[in-house]
């Protein structure tokens, strides 16, 4: 066996077609699956990553991706997977309306299901299209409300993607250091995007490239 | 060297004298001339030697290159020549095999004339005598020819127009037999001509129409699945009735269904490997499969309909949101208060679960059928080298996408995720009955709940490995975790958040009427008893749910690794992954277990032990000699203070379980020696007082040690070893005991710092302050 010195379990939620196992996918294997079927009830992929610590260290992390099937027939298969997760990401589709309009069923899911202290995390997905309808200025509001974390990314260009797992296993290692203290207090804190204030700023830049992203801020 | 010998022999007196000088000088100068000379002989002879090696180099010389160019040459016109020969054989064998193969060509075109002629003539009787197996033979041989080559011969042949008619006609005759044998086998087809239908199938490979007779082929079979599949589904009711097994009648019919199209492959696929060969199984499983489709959907509406499957989903899922509303006020356990919903009785469902899991496993097997079957003609056709690697590829993805799009595979989703649906809430619903309907009786460590509770999650599991999908084994086997930690744990964490109610408020009362109760030999059931008892009950329900986790654990894992005997890594890993999520629901009970333990150390504990200990500091620990046998001949301290201990822990090793009454020992050793090293520290000793003190110690450890099984010489240390100090005859005897260079003693680790055994010191009265800050520690 490897050695790694935590083992975090991580859950993607979200409507059939976000983008859910691609991510997966560009994070696990470095590549992005053209033409990727639905996926059928759950699958389960393992990563182990070396993060720093708050004291500098590189530590060993091992992480379980489980990536879920969006379809409604699934739901049973998937629900069973919140309870023991340590993360959940929530994944819309920035060009597709009715995955963000589905986030609350998501949401009330995740107040059913999963550990009222599980790390939440909005994703939307998809930054490379240019035919966004979600501006990010929503999506951050919508992750602010729900006491959630938010980043945008692309799993056909890789943006983002990276960051987002780093994010997280960094995150949790923080919240198994704490345990015991009051870890919930860092939950609700204003800061709700990961990597604090330059993540935004990038996320704004990268908007604007794409001509559609500047009428959207515009419109805000 | 003749020179120093020379001066070596002349005598000492003879260089006294000019004779003896002049006498060495000539000896000198006659030896030299003789080295000359001799020097001049070998210098002639040098020059001699030299013309004489000279020579012999140009001799070797000339006579190396002679014979080198020579050999050399010699070879090269060997190899050359052999190579000339070697070419003209293989120029000739070149020859002699296109010769050959020219002759094979010819052969072979003779062959075809003649059977081009053969066939022809033979094709138009065959078809006249409707003897279409001897006509498609002819129509196959003539569609083996090369049709070019039969052109070029036809150029070649002085009778061309023999050759062409012949093809003509065969070409006619081709395509008269295809029609033919299209309507023949549609005639046969409506008649329902079993026989003739199988002859007209035989012969359309005949005729190159692979893809058309697999088609016509199977969809006549279609038709007959279809009218058997509609019939029993009719009677799908009545047959199970009479066969008493209507709670499973659509999983009988759906295995019969099932079975029906596998039977069709089963019998039809000799049939085609002998006349299609290998390669075509999954064009008929492709067409067979839409009408197994079909057939699945009918039966699953029917299901669906009689046996109310969506309106129980609905008040599933109905109850569950308005529980989930609830429950963020009220705890999960409490939820069976509301009992105003239109509930499913779990019971009911458990049936209708049963049947669902023989559907799912039915529908398992067959696809588990269907794959290795078509898989297995693929990998045959490949071998036979009719198939590309690259083909391959291709068949078999286009297997999966078959198998994978099927309406099959989305109805056995749809199952699965009713059965998931059924499970987890008959598994909640009885978890929450049984924890409600727990019962215990008196004098016993444990309460029904745990078995109960273990019994009915271990049932679901076990259910869930029957529908052979390990997404459904392993949804289950998370919502097991779920449920126990859910319901269960907190269950026993609400009847612990009461805590242990010692139920006395002054400590002397207290005092008393535990010992009333421990002398009445039998506890009186009254209010605040009975919360005590459920208080260790539930203590032990925690302790020996943490061993029915572990079992749990091994027990499926051994029974997943029987049924699923060939999954691959990853699936593997997957069940892996969710069996230790249960197997960690036990680390949750342990804090249970914990959090309870101390609840009962602080309620009912401390307070207890406290008074008796600190009687200690109200005794004399400055004894007189006569003082001293008199104290031993009394009561003394300790003899009181063990059979206050052993009162207390007897009343709970009846109603703990071991592993949680050692844990209570080894509480009250650590409370215990905690609070005395604290009375000791009050108190003055001089030797007599130290001396009974080291016998109190001892006599503690020896009683501590025979509570339980488990080590508390732990625990003992540092009383031990503070009774040692307080023992000493001079101060000077501690060096015996301790090594002041790695403050350790001869026998154990020290645990007292030495600012702490100088403080130990000074309680006794008789050691002198500056004694022991002289001390060396």
């Amino acid at each position: 066996m490897e050695d790694y010195k935590f083992l975090f379990k991580v859950v993607l939620i979200g409507n059939s077609g976000v983008g859910k196992t691609c991510l997966v996918r560009r994070f696990t294997q470095g590549v992005f699956p053209k033409g990727q079927g639905a996926t059928i009830g759950v699958d389960f992929m393992i990563k182990t990553l070396e993060v720093e610590n708050s004291a500098g260290q590189r530590e060993a992390v091992k992480l379980q991706i489980w990536d879920t099937a969006g379809q409604e027939r699934f739901r049973s298969i998937t629900q069973s997977y919140y309870r023991s997760a340590h993360a959940l990401i929530l994944v819309y589709d920035l060009s597709c309306q009715p995955t963000f309009d589905a986030l609350n069923d998501w949401i009330r899911e995740i107040q059913e299901y999963a550990n009222p202290k599980v790390l939440k995390i909005l994703v939307g997905n998809k930054t490379d299209r240019d035919d966004r309808e979600i501006p990010v200025r929503v999506g951050e509001e919508f992750a602010k409300a729900h006491d959630m974390y938010f980043l945008e990314t692309s799993s056909k260009q890789g943006e983002n993607v990276e960051k987002l797992f780093y994010e997280i296993a960094a995150e949790l290692i923080e919240q198994a250091r704490q345990k015991g203290g009051l870890s919930r207090n860092h939950h609700n804190s204003s800061v709700t995007n990961l990597g604090m204030k330059n993540n935004i700023s990038s996320f704004q830049s990268n908007c604007c490239s794409g001509g559609v992203g500047t009428n959207n801020n515009s419109s805000n | 060297m003749d020179v120093s010998s020379l001066i070596g022999i002349g005598d000492a007196e003879d260089l006294e004298t000019p004779e003896g000088i002049k006498r060495l000088c000539q000896r000198i100068n006659e030896r030299e001339k003789q080295v000359n000379d001799n020097l001049q002989t070998l210098l002639s002879r040098k020059l001699n030697l030299e013309t004489k090696i000279d020579s012999c180099l140009i001799k070797y010389q000339q006579l190396y290159k002679a014979s080198i160019c020579e050999d050399s040459k010699k070879l090269t016109s060997i190899i050359s020549h052999t190579s000339d020969l070697a070419e003209k054989v293989s120029a000739k064998v070149r020859n002699l095999d296109t010769a050959r193969m020219r002759a094979t060509e010819v052969q072979k075109r003779v062959h075809d004339l003649i059977d081009l002629q053969l066939c022809s003539q033979g094709v138009m009787t065959a078809i006249k005598d409707e003897d279409y197996e001897i006509g498609a033979r002819h129509v196959k041989r003539y569609l083996s020819m090369d049709r070019n080559i039969l052109e070029k011969t036809a150029d070649d042949v002085s009778s061309m127009t023999s050759v062409n008619q012949a093809v003509d006609t065969l070409e006619k005759a081709a395509k008269e037999m295809r029609e033919i044998v299209k309507v023949k086998l549609d005639e046969a087809i409506k008649k329902n001509d079993l026989a003739s239908v199988e002859r007209f199938f035989k012969i359309f490979p005949q005729l190159g129409m692979y893809d058309e007779g697999i088609a016509k082929f199977t969809s006549y079979v279609c038709t007959k699945l279809s009218s058997i599949a509609e019939k029993e589904l009719r009677q799908s009711m009545e047959i199970a009735k009479a066969e008493k097994r209507t709670q499973v009648a659509y999983a009988d019919t759906f295995t019969n269904l099932l079975e029906n199209v596998l039977r069709i492959i089963e019998t039809n696929q000799p049939i085609l490997e002998n006349y299609y060969r290998y390669g075509h199984l999954l064009k008929m499983v492709k067409i067979l499969q839409l009408e197994c489709d079909d057939q699945t959907r009918r039966l699953i509406q029917e299901f669906n309909k009689n046996r109310l499957i969506n309106r129980k989903v609905n008040q599933i899922n109905d109850y569950i949101k308005s529980q989930s509303t609830q429950s963020s006020s009220t705890l999960g356990h409490l939820r069976k208060a509301s009992g105003s919903m239109d509930k499913l009785n779990s019971k009911d469902l458990d049936t209708l679960i049963a049947e669902l899991t023989i559907m799912h496993s039915r529908a398992e097997l067959y696809v588990k059928f269907i794959r290795r079957r078509v898989s297995n003609d693929i990998e045959k056709c490949f071998i036979a080298g009719d198939m590309t690697e690259e083909e391959k590829k291709t068949a078999l993805d286009s297997m999966e996408s078959v198998i994978k799009k099927s309406q099959l595979s989305n109805q056995m989703q749809e199952i699965l995720s009713t059965y998931l649906l059924f499970e987890r809430y008959f598994m909640e619903e009885s978890v929450i009955k049984a924890i409600g309907f727990d019962s215990h009786e008196t004098g016993q460590l444990y309460s029904s709940m745990v078995d109960d509770v273990f019994f009915i999650v271990r049932k679901c599991i076990r259910r869930s490995i029957g529908t052979q999908s390990v997404d459904g084994v392993c949804a289950v086997i998370n919502n097991g975790g779920a449920c126990i930690e859910q319901e269960l744990i907190n269950a026993f964490r609400n009847a612990l958040k009461s805590g242990y109610h010692s139920g006395y408020i002054d400590l002397a009362q207290a005092y008393s009427a535990f010992q009333s109760t421990i002398q009445q030999g039998k506890i009186q059931t009254n209010d605040s008893e009975m919360a005590r008892t459920k208080f260790t009950v539930t203590l032990n329900n925690a302790d020996k749910s943490t061993e029915y986790i572990e079992t749990l654990f091994q027990n499926i894992s051994e029974e997943i690794k029987v049924s699923f005997p060939n999954i691959d890594s990853h699936k593997k890993e997957m069940i892996e992954s969710c069996l230790g999520g249960l197997k960690s629901v036990g680390d949750s009970l342990k804090t249970v277990v914990e959090s309870g333990m101390q609840q009962l150390r602080s309620s009912a504990i401390k307070p207890r032990i406290n008074p008796w200990i600190d009687q200690f500091q109200s005794s004399n620990h400055m004894l007189t000699d006569d003082e001293l046998s008199v104290y031993e001949a009394g009561e003394t301290f300790i003899q009181f203070l063990i059979v206050q201990l052993d009162g207390l822990l007897n009343s709970f090793k009846k109603v703990l379980s071991e592993k949680n009454y050692d844990i209570l020992v080894l509480m009250l050793a650590t409370d215990v020696t905690a609070r005395f090293e604290r009375a000791i520290k009050k108190c003055a000793f001089d030797r007599n007082g130290g001396l009974v003190l080291d016998k109190e110690v001892r006599s503690l450890g020896t009683f501590l040690t025979g509570a339980t099984s488990w080590t508390v010489r732990d625990k003992m240390a540092r009383l031990t070893q503070i009774a040692i100090i307080l023992n000493l005859e001079k101060i000077s005897e501690l060096s015996e005991y301790y090594d002041t260079r790695n403050q350790e003693g001869p026998f154990t680790a020290w645990r007292l710092t030495p600012n702490e055994i100088r403080n130990i010191l000074k309680l006794r009265t008789d050691f002198k302050i500056e004694d022991i800050k002289k001390l060396q520690l």
